[in-house]
């Protein structure tokens, strides 16, 4: 059974308080009990013994008086014989009123006969006699039958007087026992009580301090780093509540201990990532190339290369599927095998068909990369680019005049996802960049941007957005795009956003770049 | 990242299972559909249909995920198609090419009529 701390405590003193009462209420019957036997020995059986004193006290007074009067003719010996005639009467009747027991009402009865019969012997022979001066005959009947009557009345007052002190005697036994039973009744109560509150003051207390010890050295145990401590509390009650608490505390605590062990393993893998990546962008004549990124995490599967070389520049924009640390593990093996490709000589369809082989070798079964590849030769603005499984890229047409560019998305060959397929295509499309053009290449966190709503900010909405910060200069053009798309999700962006401006620029005369001066770009 | 349960109804047909998740299909909640997948086909039930209808956004996880499950399901013996009408997945799956050599169809009896038998 289970109680709370509260009611072990209100329970413990309730059966304290019920064995007060209870003591109380053995004292009161006790006393109660006293009571009922003084009052049946001073209310009942000392009365009925006086009763029955007088009644045989008056009928001898009666005969001594009559004994007198014949002796010495004193009349008023007749009148003390006839006060005590009406004493013994008042005492018959106050002893018929008393005398409960049938026995003692029979007793009672045969002594009142026999005193009427010595009444009417005195009264209708013995006094009659005398008054006629026969005194001696009058003396012989009341000798000869008067006598032997008061001998019987005092003989049954001899037997009621010996049931009343029966009945003191019983009285005096009653009490006795009683009280003997009081006593055992009292000292059985007063061990239950001590027992008890031995339990409430020792045993109890004793539980609770040993589980509050138990929580107290694991509390310790948790404050020194041990997130092992085991609880074994089963009291039912507050402290075994504290104690899962703190169970599940530790658990937590052990869980953020180990987050924040993760939490060090991804600053790791940030710093990793950064160092891999992060490169100053290349100053390349005739072209501007502006980065943006806002990642939704420490570490993400988007990436961006830049890279000048002759008068080449390569811009690659890679979006890894998924995110965290798998997502940038991705996105890292992708750049890393497109820079060493470049770095020996390979072309950008070698280069990707690589990457495509390594991220397939690489990663998982549900994993793979978008990307485009774009090399633009910035003298004569010839742009080829290939898209494997990309959103396609914005171009902002510059018409001169000084009118407002306009835009669209760049359609072309379409090849597949790297990672995945054998043979994803390697489709290439060949376009130009004029002076004043921007081309813009992005990440698909862009298009999924939701509103509250869950609403897709998608691609028409880019598109206008795009076209509408068309005028914008290419260092502004991300951030604003960035304010409309958080805007959109009012504030909930969860996905990384990456863009590439590449606007190209008027040039005289490109100097090639030599090999030794070449930088890479990259960001992840 | 925390991981977020999605509904997903599977139900039996004749020759082949129907998964019908329901809600939005991306890096938080794709361990629920990879794990149903993964769980059926550890039970030998190799044949799927994944019922994209009630998924109203999908991303390259929720992708990356679907066309893991075709791979695995190819794999052994069976064949995974997609049913879906939502413009917006189907552009994903024709961006990223995963739409070539997958069953990608309307209805969940069309898709399950273009199952391939590997077996």
């Amino acid at each position: 059974m289970r109680f709370s701390l509260r009611w072990k405590i209100v329970g413990g003193y309730s059966l304290l308080l019920l064995l007060i009462a209870l003591l109380g209420w053995v004292t009161l019957t006790l006393f109660a009990s006293l009571r009922n036997v003084q009052r049946s020995v001073f209310n009942e059986a000392i009365p009925e013994l006086v009763a029955v004193d007088e009644i045989v006290r008056s009928y001898t007074a009666q005969s001594g008086a009559v004994r007198g009067y014949l002796i010495g003719s004193n009349p008023q010996l007749i009148n003390q014989y006839n006060s005590e005639v009406a004493n013994a009467q008042t005492w018959q009747g106050e002893a018929r009123r008393l005398l409960k027991p049938r026995r003692d009402k029979r007793l009672l009865g045969q002594l009142v006969v026999s005193g009427r019969q010595f009444q009417e012997l005195v009264d209708e022979r013995v006094i009659p006699l005398a008054s006629g001066g026969r005194r001696s005959q009058a003396f012989r009947v009341l000798s000869e039958e008067g006598a032997p009557l008061i001998s019987r009345v005092e003989t049954l007052g001899g037997l009621l007087r010996r049931a009343q002190d029966e009945k003191v005697a019983r009285s005096e036994t009653d009490i006795r026992t009683n009280a003997n039973r009081t006593i055992v009744t009292l000292v059985l109560v007063l061990i239950g009580a001590l027992g008890i509150g031995i339990v409430l003051a020792v045993v109890l207390p004793g539980r609770l301090v040993a589980n509050i010890s138990t929580l107290v050295e694991a509390t310790r145990g948790i404050g020194r780093g041990d997130f092992n401590q085991e609880l074994d509390i089963h009291s039912g009650d507050e402290i075994e509540e504290l104690g899962t608490r703190l169970s599940e505390m530790q658990l937590g605590l052990k869980r953020l201990q180990q987050l924040a062990f993760q939490d060090r393993e991804l600053e790791i893998a940030a710093s990793i990532q950064q160092n891999l990546l992060q490169r100053t962008l290349p100053v390349v004549p005739g072209a501007r190339v502006v980065p943006l990124q806002r990642q939704a995490n420490r570490v993400g599967g988007d990436w961006y290369d830049v890279d000048y070389f002759g008068r080449t520049l390569t811009v690659a924009i890679g979006d890894a599927s998924g995110k965290g640390i798998a997502a940038a593990l991705m996105g890292t093996v992708a750049l890393t095998v497109l820079r060493a490709e470049r770095r020996l000589g390979a072309g950008p369809k070698r280069a990707v068909e690589q990457a495509n082989r390594a991220l397939k070798e690489a990663t998982d079964r549900d994993a793979f990369t978008t990307l485009i590849y774009v090399t633009l030769d910035v003298t004569s603005g010839e742009m080829r680019w290939m898209n494997m499984g990309h959103p396609p890229p914005f171009v902002l047409r510059s018409p001169g005049g000084g009118e407002a560019p306009r835009g669209h998305y760049l359609q072309g060959a379409r090849n597949r996802a790297l990672g995945w397929f054998e043979d994803p295509g390697l489709g290439e499309t060949v376009d130009s960049l004029q002076p004043g053009d921007k081309l813009i290449l992005f990440t698909d966190g862009w298009l999924e941007a939701k509103s509250p709503g869950g609403e897709i900010y998608g691609e028409h909405r880019f598109a206008e957005d795009l076209s509408r910060c068309a005028t914008a200069d290419s260092a502004l053009l991300g951030e604003e795009l960035v304010k409309r798309v958080e805007a959109f999700s009012a504030g909930r962006l969860d996905d990384d956003l990456t863009m590439l401006v590449v606007e190209r620029s008027e040039v005289e005369m490109v100097p090639a770049v030599p090999e030794e001066t070449r930088e890479e770009v990259g960001e992840a | 990242m925390p991981q977020q349960k999605i509904e997903i109804e599977t139900t039996k047909e004749s020759d082949h299972y129907v998964l019908s998740p329901s809600g939005d299909l991306d890096v938080y909640t794709v361990g629920s559909l990879r794990d149903t997948i993964a769980q059926l086909l550890e039970d030998k039930v190799t044949r799927l249909v994944v019922d994209l209808d009630k998924v109203p956004f999908m991303d390259s996880s929720g992708l990356g995920a679907l066309m893991g499950g075709v791979r695995r399901a190819r794999e052994a013996g069976g064949d995974l198609a997609i049913a879906c009408t939502r413009e917006q997945h189907l552009k994903l799956f024709e961006i990223t090419g995963f739409g070539e050599g997958v069953t990608i169809a309307p209805t969940v009896e069309e898709a399950a009529k273009g199952l391939r038998s590997n077996s």
